[in-house]
C-alpha cells in the first residue's frame, strides 16, 4: 500500500497546485453561504411572523437544526453531486492522456492501489469542502442559542448530516473515478458521471405516475432518498450500505478499467 | 537476463512483433535497431509488463512477465518512448514519488534521488517545474526515473532522443558505464548509436529479427573486406565536441 499511499500524496498536490481543488472549494463555500444566508433568513422570518400570531406551538417546533442547518444540506448535497465529477474527471484520463500511464503500469502498482490511492486523494477534497460546509453550523452554535437555553444546534443531527454528505460525495467520486477510467478526455469522463449521478439524484423523477413497484424501485435507487433519515438525525443502514455498495461498485469496475486499458 | 522466445504482438490486423526470439546475458548491452514502426516500443512495451503478448513468452530474471508481473517490474528501469513525467510537479518529488511508485524505503529516498539525479546530470534543476523543463532535460529526468532503486534490468526506449550531441555523448558513457552491472536492452534507430553504446545488436523490421551478432561481427558479414572502427564513427563528435565544447577550453 505504500504505492497508493505515494499516488494519494502526489494527487493531493497536484490538486492543490492546479486550480481544480481551489475551484471546487469556491463553488462548494460561494454556494453553501447562499444557501446557509437564504434558510436563516427564512427562519428569521418564520419566527417573527410565529411571534406576531402568538402561536407558542409553532415557535416550540422551530429549531434552527432542522430549519436552517439541514435545509442547507439538503442543497449542498446536489453541489456535491456536481462538483464531484469535476474533482474526479482527470485522475486517471489525464494519466492517459499524457502518457504517464506507462509508467504506474510498468512500476510494482497493482491497478488497485493506482484507484484507491486516487479515491483517497479525492476524498480528502471532499472532506476539506465538508468543513467548510460544517463551519456554518458552528456559526449558529457560536452566535446563537436554543429556545430553552440550550445550544443553538444539535450537533449529533449535524454530524449524521455530515456523514451522509461524505457518503454521498465519496460514492459521486467514485462513479466519477470509473468513468475517468473508461475514457480519454477528462470532460467526457465529467459529463457521463454527471449524467448517472443527476439521474439517480432524481431517479424517483422519471416513475411519476408509474404503479407501486416501479415507484418504490426508483426510491430505492435514488440518491436523494437515501440522504433523508441522514438528515433528520437517523444512521439507517439500508442508507449506509447504498451508497457504500455503489462507492464500492465504482471502484471495482474502476480497477477492471484500469487493467482493461492494457488490453486495448 | 532477459529470455523472449516466440513473442507475437498483434493490433487487431496488424503484426507489430512476428514470432521474435532473442536472448540477452546479464550484464550484457544490448540494442534493438529498426526502422520506425519496426516493433522495438511494442517489444519493450511487452517486455515491461505494459502490453500483453498475443503470443509466446517472455522472461526477465526468471520471471515469466506475464504470470509474475510485479516481480518482473521490480527488477526493471524503464525508460518510454515519451518520458512519462507530470507537468505540475518538480523534478525532486517526481523523482521521490516513482521512489513510492517502486516501494524504495521512505528513508533511503531523498538519497536515492540525489544519487540518480547525479548521474544523469538533473542534479541542478531538481527544485524546477518538469513543465518548464527543456526536452533535454525532460529526457534526462525520465532516466533518471528508470535508475531509481538501481534495477537489475533497463530498458530504454530511444534514450538519446532530444539530446544535444554533448548531452547524447554523457548518455552513451552513463549507459556504458552500466556494462557489467546491469543488463540493458536499449532501442535507436541510429546505426551509430548502437555502435558506440552496444556491444550485441538486434536488427528489426517489419517485426522480425533480420539480423543479431556483435557489431564486429555484423560488419564483417555486410561490409567484408572493410575495416571499420568505432573511431571512424566517434571522430565527428570530437571535432563537434572541440568546436562548442566548454568555453574554459577555447581562447
Amino acid at each position: 500500500m505504500r504505492a497508493a499511499l505515494g499516488i494519494a500524496r502526489k494527487e493531493l498536490s497536484v490538486y492543490f497546485t492546479t486550480p481544480v481543488a481551489w475551484v471546487v472549494l469556491v463553488v462548494v463555500a460561494f454556494f453553501s453561504a447562499q444557501f446557509f444566508a437564504g434558510a436563516l433568513e427564512g427562519f428569521r422570518y418564520l419566527a417573527t411572523r410565529a411571534l406576531q400570531l402568538k402561536s407558542s406551538g409553532l415557535l416550540d417546533r422551530m429549531n434552527l437544526t432542522d430549519m436552517v442547518v439541514a435545509r442547507l444540506f439538503g442543497s449542498v448535497a446536489l453541489f456535491l453531486l456536481i462538483t464531484a465529477p469535476f474533482l474526479s474527471m482527470r485522475l486517471i484520463a489525464e494519466e492517459v492522456r499524457s502518457s504517464t500511464f506507462e509508467l504506474l503500469m510498468t512500476t510494482p502498482v497493482r491497478p488497485v492501489e493506482i484507484v484507491l490511492g486516487k479515491f483517497a486523494a479525492a476524498l480528502c477534497v471532499l472532506a476539506a469542502s465538508l468543513v467548510i460546509v460544517a463551519s456554518y453550523p458552528a456559526l449558529l452554535a457560536l452566535l446563537g442559542a436554543g429556545a430553552s437555553g440550550g445550544g443553538a444546534v444539535e450537533w449529533p443531527t449535524v454530524a449524521t448530516g455530515l456523514l451522509g454528505l461524505f457518503l454521498l460525495g465519496g460514492m459521486a467520486l467514485a462513479v466519477g473515478l470509473f468513468f475517468s477510467a473508461v475514457t480519454d478526455t477528462p470532460v467526457v469522463a465529467a459529463l457521463l458521471a454527471l449524467l448517472v449521478l443527476l439521474g439517480l439524484w432524481v431517479a424517483t423523477m422519471f416513475t411519476i405516475g408509474a404503479g407501486e413497484p416501479l415507484r418504490r424501485l426508483a426510491e430505492a435507487l435514488s440518491a436523494s432518498e437515501h440522504l433523508a433519515s441522514f438528515l433528520q438525525g437517523r444512521i439507517d443502514l439500508a442508507d449506509v450500505l447504498y451508497y457504500v455498495s455503489l462507492a464500492a461498485l465504482g471502484l471495482f469496475l474502476a480497477d477492471r478499467a484500469v487493467e482493461a486499458r492494457r488490453w486495448a | 537476463m532477459i529470455e523472449v522466445r516466440g513473442l507475437t504482438k498483434r493490433y487487431r490486423d496488424v503484426v507489430a512483433v512476428d514470432e521474435l526470439s532473442f536472448t540477452v546475458g546479464k550484464g550484457e548491452i544490448v540494442g534493438l535497431l529498426g526502422p520506425n514502426g519496426a516493433g522495438k516500443t511494442t517489444t519493450m512495451r511487452v517486455l515491461t509488463g505494459y502490453l500483453p503478448a498475443t503470443a509466446g513468452t517472455a522472461r526477465i530474471a526468471g520471471f515469466d512477465v506475464f504470470e509474475r508481473p510485479l516481480e518482473v517490474k521490480r527488477r526493471v528501469g524503464y525508460l518510454p518512448e515519451t518520458p512519462p513525467l507530470y507537468d505540475a510537479m518538480t523534478v525532486r518529488g517526481y523523482l521521490r514519488f516513482v521512489c513510492d511508485l517502486k516501494g524504495l524505503p521512505r528513508r533511503s529516498a531523498p538519497d536515492e534521488v540525489e544519487r540518480v539525479a547525479t548521474r544523469t546530470g538533473v542534479a541542478d534543476v531538481l527544485g524546477r517545474l518538469l513543465a518548464n523543463l527543456s526536452k533535454g532535460y525532460r529526457q534526462r529526468v525520465g532516466l533518471a526515473q528508470a535508475l531509481l532503486g538501481d534495477p537489475d534490468v533497463l530498458v530504454l526506449d530511444e534514450p538519446t532522443v532530444g539530446l544535444d550531441p554533448l548531452q547524447i555523448r554523457e548518455v552513451r558513457d552513463l549507459i556504458r558505464s552500466f556494462a557489467g552491472r546491469h543488463t540493458v536492452l536499449l532501442s535507436t534507430h541510429i546505426l551509430p548509436e548502437v555502435a558506440m553504446t552496444c556491444q550485441k545488436v538486434l536488427v528489426l523490421n517489419g517485426g522480425r529479427l533480420v539480423d543479431h551478432d556483435t557489431l564486429e561481427g555484423l560488419v564483417a558479414r555486410h561490409l567484408p573486406g572493410r575495416r571499420v572502427t568505432v573511431e571512424d564513427i566517434t571522430f565527428l563528435e570530437e571535432i563537434y565536441g572541440k568546436i562548442v565544447g566548454p568555453p574554459a577550453a577555447r581562447v
